[in-house]
Parts: C-alpha cells; structure tokens; sequence
C-alpha cells in the first residue's frame, strides 16, 4: 500500500494540473506584474526600467489613499450594518417552522444570483433623482426634492448599500447554517432555566457561532478590498474620485491614463496588502479562540 | 522578457513599415509618391504570397475584416450609417465578410489601449486629437495613409491636420462636431421662456425653469467630457482666442492665466445655480439625453452628431419634432461672441499597422470616405455634418435642426478647434474629466482644480 | 396537531414583530425586481411616473422581443453554460485529484504544494487582470474560451481544493487499503471509489464554482472582442449602448438576463442552499 501511494509518477500525474494552472493564471501573472511595475511602460511601445518610481509615487497617490479608505469604509459597513442585520434575521428565521422558513430563506437569496451587471444597472434606475424608485419613496412620504444618491457626498454609501443588499442573502445563510448546527439540547438547558430569547440569543448564541461570526468578518474584509466591479459600473469611481476602489483605479490607470507601468505597481502592492490583511485577520483570530 | 516583447514589436513594427511601402525605412519621399494601387498591393503580396497580384479582391479568398467601433447603436444616428456601409460594401464584395465590435465611447477608448499593445481590429474608430492619437502613433499601431489618394475626396479644410504627424497622415476625419445647446421648442414656447441672448439670460433662466418642476439643461456630467467641452465653450466666450493660451498651458503645465480662473468660476457657478440636472455629476450620457427626449429637461449641451435625435422613432414625435439649437452664448463682459463656436474635428477612422488585410481595410476605408458613402448616408440621417463637402446632397428636406448646425458653422467668426481636455496627454485628459466633477459639485476650489490639472500635464 | 396548538400559543406581540421583520426584509429584497420586471413592460415614457408601480396603458412585450434577438440571449446563454459548465467540470476534477494527492498519498512536499494552491485563495483576482491581458495576448489566446476558462478554473480551483480536502477527511482510509488489496491503482480509486462517494461534496463544489463565475464580466469583457464567447452579462452591457434612448427596453434585458439563475435557483432552492451552507461554513 505505501509503495502504491508514494509513486512519484501517480503523485506528480495528480497534482500537476492544479501547479499548471497556478503557475500559469496566478505565479505568472503576478511575475509580470512585478516586473512591469518597475517600468515605465505606458501599455504601447518600450517599457524602461526607472527602479521604485512607480511605487513612490503612490505613496504620495492621493487617490489611492482614499480607495483604501473606501475599501476601510466598505468593510466597517459591511460588519456594522451588513452582518447584524444577517444574524439576527438568521435567528429570527430559525424559530419559523416549515414552508414559511423555506420561503423567506429562498426570497432572501435571490438577489445573490443575480448577476452584477444587473444589479448595478438596476440600481443605477433605483437612485435616478429623476424617476427613481428610491426618490418615488421619498415623493410618498412627502418630500418634495429631488435626492441625488450618487452625489460626492452619499455616493460611497449608495454603493455600500447595494453591496450589502445584494450580499444578504449570503451572509445570512451562513450565519443561518451556523445557528442550526448549534446543539437543540443546549437551547433546552437554557429555557429551563428560565432564560428568555434575549439570553439565549446573547449566551448561546452568540458565542457559539463566533467562529463562523469569524470567517464571515474576514470574508468581508477581503471582499471590502477586492470590491470593483459593482463600483465600476455604478459610478466607475466617481463623482471625483469618491468612490475610487483599488481594483478600479488599477484598471483605470493601466487601460484609461496609459500607465501601465504603474497600474502593476498598483496591482502589486494591492496583491501584498490581501495577504497582509488576510494572514493579519487569521493570526488575530486564532489568537483569540486560543 | 523584456527584449522579447520589444523585439517583437519592433519586428511588428517594421513589417508594417515595410508592407506599407513607406514608414520609418530609409525609403524616403519617393515612396509617398507612389500610386494608390501600390501599398494595397504590396501588402497583398507579401500577406498571402501565394494568392494573386491583383488589387481587387472581388473574386478573391475569402476575407474578414474586422471593425472596432465607437457606435454601439447600430440602429439610429451615426452608428446606422456606419452599418449601411458595411452591408453595401458586403454586397458589392460577397467574398468579404465584415465583423463589427461595438462599444460605448468609454469603453471604447479603454479597450482600444489594451489592443494596441497586441494587435488590434483591422478597422478602428480613433480621435483626432492629442489625447488619444500622440501615444498611439508613438507606438506605431496605425497604418499610413496616402494622403495624395484623398485629394478628390472634398475633405474640409484643415480637418485632415489633427491626424497627421510628422507631415504624414494616419487616419481620416468622420465629422465636424459643433457644441450647442438643443432646447425644446415647445416646452420654451408653453412657459413663455425665451431663448437665451447673453449667459446671464441662461443662468438667470435657470431657477425659471426648476420652478416649473423641469431641468434646465441636461448635462452627461458623469463623463467628464461633455463638462470639458462645455469649459471649452466658455473659456471661448471669456477671452475670445483662447487655442492658443490652452496649448501654451498644457506645454507648460500651468493654467493660472486668469481667463481659465473665470471660465471654471462660471462653470461652478451654473451648477451653483442649478443649471444641470440633480446628480449631474453621476450621470451618464444616456441618462442626462433621456432626461431630455423625454421631455423631463428643457435643454441638452452635446455635440452635433445628436442632431439625428430630430429623425430617432424611439423619441416620443412631441419632443422630436420640437428640438432646436442655439450655440453657447457671450457673457456680458466676455471677449468672445455667440459666433465663436466650439468646434473640432474629432472622431474618424483609421487602419491598424499590423492588419493581417490591410489591403482589403485600406479599400474598405477608401469606400467609406466616397463622397456619396458617409457624407450623404450622414446627411440623410440628420447626424450633423461630415468633415467633408456635403453641399451636393442639400435636399431642402433637412430637418430644422440640420439647417440650424448649418448656420452656426456657417456664421461662425471663430472656431475653437480640439477641445482642452483632449489637448494635453492622456493622462491630462484622464485628470481634468475627473478633476471637473470635483470642481464643479465644491469638492475642490477653483484654484485646486487648475493647479491639479496643471501638474497632470507634466 | 402538535404544532397547530405551539402556533396558536405562539401568536403573541414578539411573533407578530417577527412575521413584520421578516416580511419586510424580504420586500426589500425583492421589491426591486419586481420594479424592474413592471418597468420592463412598461413603454419608455411611462417611466417618469411619481408612483411606485406603472401600469402599462399596453403591456409592452415588444420590449423581450427587442431584448431576446438585439440582446444574442441565446448565444450568450449558451456561451455562459458552456464555459461554467466546462470549468465547474475541470475544476472538480482537478482540485480531486490534487486534493487527493496531497491529502492521502506520501511524499515530502504534500503541504507545501497545498499552501501553494490555497494561496490563490487570497490573491485578488482583479490584479491579474493587466498581466494576464498581456499573456493572453502574447499566446494568442485572447478572444478565445481559454481566455476565460483558465482565470475561472484557477480562481475556483483554491476553494475547491479546500473543501474537497475537508471532505476527503470523512472518508475512512479503510475503504481505499480494502481496494488497494483488491489490486486498484490509484486513478482506479480516485476514480471509481472516492469520486462516487463524495457525491454530495462534489455537488458543493460544483455549486460554488456555478455561483462565483456565472455572473463574471470584468475579465469576459477585458479578454473577449467578437460575441462568440460572450457571455450573458453581455447582453445587459451592450444594451445600454444600443438603447441608450430605450430605458425600457433596458430594463427588458435586465429581467431577461436575470431570469435564467433565478429560474433554476427557485428550482433547485433546497440543493443549491444546501450545498451553499456546506461549503461557506467549511470554507
């Protein structure tokens, strides 16, 4: 049996598919991208090498400073608002039984299988000062203005708040899959005790689904990071420059500005600060469980 | 790495030098001299060596062609004559099939630099204008065109030049691209609005019309460019002869010249006054022309080349019927007048270097350019004027609004030419159509804007 | 019976609260399709309406029709099937077979090649996007399904590897030494033996791979020129450009293109929930 299963061949016939891809659509790339973000390369013609230029100058890259800080935004929204509300519908939803708890759980997912491009076209129409749905609301309850949601100064939280409606569904159904994996007989143990919903939400609860309270905050972090493509079709960044996310201003600066050069040096440091992040976010964690 | 790509690209790069028959060889004006037949025929030659000499390729193998284009609406306006053409050309040559990729002027700039790195369509839409043809010519992407071919082709004075470098020409002109104002006659006419003699008139207009519970002026604000030409527009009427000042601004990388500081103070302080629509700053083209067709604005500030929306079936016949145009008017105590228009000739075709047809691309573009091709097909479709001479295909039956871009070309006393965004670098233009949504919603000063932009430049 | 007398108990002020919770949330969630698919069928200048809802003076089915043939629906539908059908099925194959590998067979490297592989997981995707252009472009490969199906397979295959080495935990070595005695090889056990087994953890990961690619657009509209491999967030993409001056017409390919994973998740709800759950608490 060992002989069998330490058979180099077999073993290297196995895992070379996966090493092929991920040499070639993750290694590979991320090399050149190395390489390119020490150049000068406008995206035609010659690349020049000019040493850490690119890099210096994002450090002093206002915009993306503040891309960071939409991402920061992003995922202070997303734990605040987004994952509370998730939890606390997944216990909610827990104590329905049958066909109602089946429906609501379906309702509330179908936005998450939508594709993007949908979704921000269709909220695009939802936030138009001019026929939107969002303004017809407000039109109902009286107000008379016209609110411009995409304005530099709510634009951030316009976004945001699609992310987060578009992401409920997941966020709750994890959350939901977690509450249900938690012992029935501790629930039990704890109403004869005499604990009332309240308690038992905060001490049963809430401390058996940290670990997955856990992986849901680092999921949101990342993707807080990662976020372009609902932003590049919603607003593309703007009004000025306020909802400019990493990934965007990346692709802008390499395809738009003909910066090449320096939208890999963008990709590069983006690549180091996920796995800062993610490496940090796990290291904290796993502290804390200990 | 490195060497590779460059190796090959400058192996690309002298092959289309040398199939082009000119180039950067040391063939020098002999070459430019030769016949139209000559280039084409070269290509052919050493493209497929096997197949014949002969230019026409009628009865040839079976060609594509690909075309990139700019004109997503394939069904109205410019985009409709451009698809006219295809299905004549295809018609007259069977064996010639002609793909087209469409997309949205953004998207299609962005798109256009990722294939200029490797190898693009055969056909392209491009820009006439520093913005977007200094790089791409340093890269050498763009096939040569024979200028002496195009002598008989009624080409408007002076709008081959933003497509020529080094005395050589790359790429040809579609339109002449006048900005304006489209109003809608009868929405003035019911609320008993006037058109505008002065800006004043305009700015003082505006809380008339919100009032009224319409938008004064559609503006596609989320783009940037529109705003651009609408600086362009203004910084005309403030100083009068302003070409010169931008270009000397841009080389120099400083924009503090007062007429600068008061034309973007008069831009911030019409979106003050409520001048463009709720969230103008985040809206896009479609949006803000919608606004406007759909009888929800009283005004709309684009290019000429919207001028079909006077023909568009989509456009309810009551706002159709009723669009007219006025250009930018003069400020009180500006220096420039009404007659100082902002126009430019932008947008045009040209044939990628390194097309693997570019005999067949060359004789496609020479086929749009007839005369009787785009000029007529865009006159008859009411998208404005081409850069050439149309006065053959006046029919009389223009609609108002044809006849209205007539006069104002007609009138003009001075033209503005490439606008400012489009004037620097791209990385310029990627600034200050970013740049001017700040200045304009207060996120920065005025001074801010023209110091940020200014640096941009260099 | 049982459970009508705990509902009738239960009707009280905190379950009422509760039915009013949820039903909101999930007016939230839906309403705004159901505003689209009402606009859809509305004509477009009916839009500028001061109510919630139009009712169309004329259902305007036109507007699908527009959607349905401008749109390539069909092209584009059979496009996304095919390429996420394709990469859910590579990926399942060979984030098994390196699962399998690094987890069961025996030699020095197992670990680090599984680090290497999960890696991917925190890479983010958009920042290959510039390198992997020029790549692609170099191999010619740009505007072809490879264009695609390769950054879908190696930004799924991380997650995939995870869950398939999770799940390969729960299968007793001792059914594979019982094969090995029967005289297996190896691609005979994974094959045969462990694939049939993890039926329900191959389903996981076929679902997440559905869900993570079936909606991509940014690399289909970097990589791809001509429709053929389009994909259907296409259809909504070029739209806007076509009918800029037709908004509904717009919201017409919106609720089309959407129809399809909405349809099958409405269909398959229990498995896709199901497999959903499974993968996001383990992974």
């Amino acid at each position: 049996m060992k002989k069998l299963y330490s058979n180099k061949l077999v073993i290297a016939s196995l895992v070379f598919p996966g090493l092929l891809v991920f040499l070639f659509a993750i290694l590979a790339p991320i090399c050149l991208s190395v390489y390119y973000g020490f150049t000068d390369y406008s995206g035609m013609g010659a690349a020049n090498l000019i040493g850490f230029d690119n890099y210096k100058a994002l450090l002093k890259d206002s915009t993306f400073w503040l891309a960071l800080r939409n991402s920061l935004l992003l995922a202070i929204g997303f734990i605040c608002i987004q994952h509370p509300l998730a939890l606390i519908v997944a216990a909610v939803l827990d104590k329905l039984q049958g066909k109602a708890e089946g429906f609501f759980r379906c309702v509330y997912f179908i936005p998450n299988v939508i594709s993007v491009a949908v979704i921000a076209y269709l909220w695009k129409f939802i936030y138009n000062p001019d026929f939107g749905l969002l303004n017809n609301i407000l039109h109902i309850f009286g107000y008379q203005g016209k609110v411009n949601f995409l304005s530099k100064e709510y634009a951030i939280w316009s976004v945001l708040i699609v992310l987060i409606w578009h992401g409920f569904g997941w966020g709750m159904l994890i959350y939901y899959t977690g509450i249900k994996n938690i012992d029935p007989v501790l629930y039990e143990a704890a109403s004869i005790d005499g604990a009332n919903k309240k308690t038992t939400f905060l001490r049963i609860t809430l401390p058996l689904m940290k670990p997955v309270i856990q992986i849901n905050v680092t999921m949101a972090v990342i993707s807080a990071l990662k976020q372009m493509e609902t932003v590049y079709l919603l607003t593309n960044g703007g009004p000025g420059n306020s909802t400019q996310f990493t990934a965007n201003y990346l692709y802008q600066q390499a395809f738009k500005a003909f910066k090449y050069g320096y939208g890999n040096a963008i990709g590069v440091v983006f690549i180091i600060i996920c796995l800062l992040v993610t490496v940090g976010l796990n290291k904290i964690f796993a502290e804390k469980t200990v | 790495m490195k060497r590779k790509v460059v190796a090959g690209m400058m192996a690309a790069l002298m092959a289309a030098g040398l199939l082009a028959g000119c180039g950067n060889t040391e063939k020098p004006a002999s070459t430019s001299a030769a016949d139209k037949s000559t280039s084409a025929a070269a290509t052919s030659e050493s493209s497929k060596s096997e197949s014949s000499k002969s230019e026409s390729t009628a009865s040839g193998d079976a060609v594509t062609l690909k075309i990139f284009s700019n004109l997503p609406d394939r069904k109205n306006g410019q985009g409709l004559v451009e698809q006219t053409i295809i299905d004549d050309y295809e018609k007259e040559n069977p064996n010639v099939k002609i793909e087209v990729e469409a997309l949205d002027e953004e998207a299609y700039k962005t798109k256009f630099k990722a294939y200029a790195m490797d190898g693009m369509p055969d056909v392209v839409s491009i820009w006439g204008q520093p913005s977007f043809l200094d790089e791409v010519l340093d890269a050498g992407v763009l096939a040569e065109l024979d200028q002496d071919a195009y002598k008989d082709y009624g080409f408007v004075s002076g709008s081959l030049d933003g497509f020529m470098k080094d005395g050589k020409l790359y790429g040809l002109p579609r339109n002449t691209d006048v900005a304006g104002f489209y109003y809608n006659e009868k929405m003035f006419k019911d609320n008993g609005w006037s058109v505008p003699e002065t800006y004043e008139d305009l700015l003082a207009l505006a809380p008339k019309i919100n009032d009224a519970g319409f938008v004064p002026v559609a503006m596609d604000g989320g783009d940037g460019w529109p705003m651009a030409i609408y600086l362009t527009d203004l910084l005309e009427r403030v100083d009068g002869t302003i070409s010169e000042k931008v270009n000397k601004a841009v080389a120099d990388g400083d924009f503090t010249d007062p007429s600068f500081v008061k034309a973007t103070e008069l831009l911030k302080a019409s979106a003050d006054a409520g001048l463009f629509q709720t969230g103008y700053d985040s809206q896009d083209y479609g949006t803000a022309m919608n606004l406007f067709t759909n009888g929800q604005a009283a005004m709309f500030y684009m290019g000429s080349w919207e001028a079909s929306m006077a023909l568009n079936e989509d456009i309810p016949a009551e706002v159709r019927d009723n669009i007219r145009v006025f250009s930018m008017p003069a400020t009180k105590d500006g220096k420039g007048k009404q007659t100082d228009i902002a126009a430019w000739n932008g947008g045009g075709y040209a044939v990628s270097a390194n097309s693997k047809v570019k005999d067949e691309a060359i004789k496609f573009l020479n086929y749009m350019y007839q005369p009787d091709k785009l000029s007529k097909y865009g006159w008859e479709n009411g998208v404005g004027m081409s850069a050439q001479d149309q006065s053959a295909y006046m029919t009389g039956n223009e609609t108002e609004l044809q006849k209205q871009f007539l006069d104002i070309v007609k009138n003009s006393t001075s033209t503005t030419g490439t606008t400012i965004n489009d004037r620097g670098p791209s990385a310029f233009k990627t600034s200050i159509e970013s740049e001017i949504q700040n200045v304009t919603n207060g996120t920065t000063s005025v001074d801010d804007f023209l110091a940020t932009i200014g640096t941009a430049c260099k | 019976m049982e459970k009508k007398i705990k509902t009738k108990k239960q009707w009280t002020v905190g379950r009422v609260l509760l039915w009013v919770v949820l039903i909101c949330v999930a007016v939230i969630q839906i309403f705004p399709l159901i505003w689209l698919v009402d606009f859809s069928l509305a004509s477009s200048n009916e839009m500028f309406t001061k109510g919630l809802l139009v009712i169309p003076q004329k259902i305007q089915w036109g507007n699908y029709v527009k959607a349905f043939i401008d749109g390539h629906f069909l092209l584009y539908l059979k496009n996304s099937l095919l390429i996420n059908g394709l990469a859910v099925l590579l990926v399942i194959l060979i984030s098994l077979m390196a699962a399998f590998a690094c987890k069961r067979m025996i030699w020095k490297m197992s670990g680090l090649v599984k680090t290497l592989l999960l890696l991917g997981m925190m890479i983010p995707i958009h920042a290959t996007l510039l390198p992997n252009y020029k790549i692609y472009n170099m191999l010619g490969l740009t505007d072809t399904i490879w264009a695609l199906l390769i950054p879908y397979i190696a930004f799924s295959l991380p997650q995939a590897l995870f869950l398939m080495t999770g799940f390969l935990d729960a299968i007793p070595v001792e059914l594979e030494e019982a094969a090995v005695m029967d005289g297996s090889g190896i691609y005979r056990i994974v094959f045969r033996m462990i694939l049939p087994l993890m039926k329900s953890s191959v389903a996981t990961v076929a679902i997440m791979t559905f869900l993570n690619n079936w909606n991509e657009f940014m690399m289909a509209s970097t990589y791809l020129s001509s429709p053929t491999w389009k994909t259907l967030p296409f259809s909504v993409l070029e739209f806007t450009g076509q009918y800029s001056s037709n908004y509904a017409v717009q919201f017409a390919v919106m609720a089309l293109t959407a129809a399809p994973a909405v349809l099958v998740y409405i269909l398959l709800n229990k498995h896709i929930t199901k497999g959903v759950a499974m993968g996001a608490v383990k992974g």
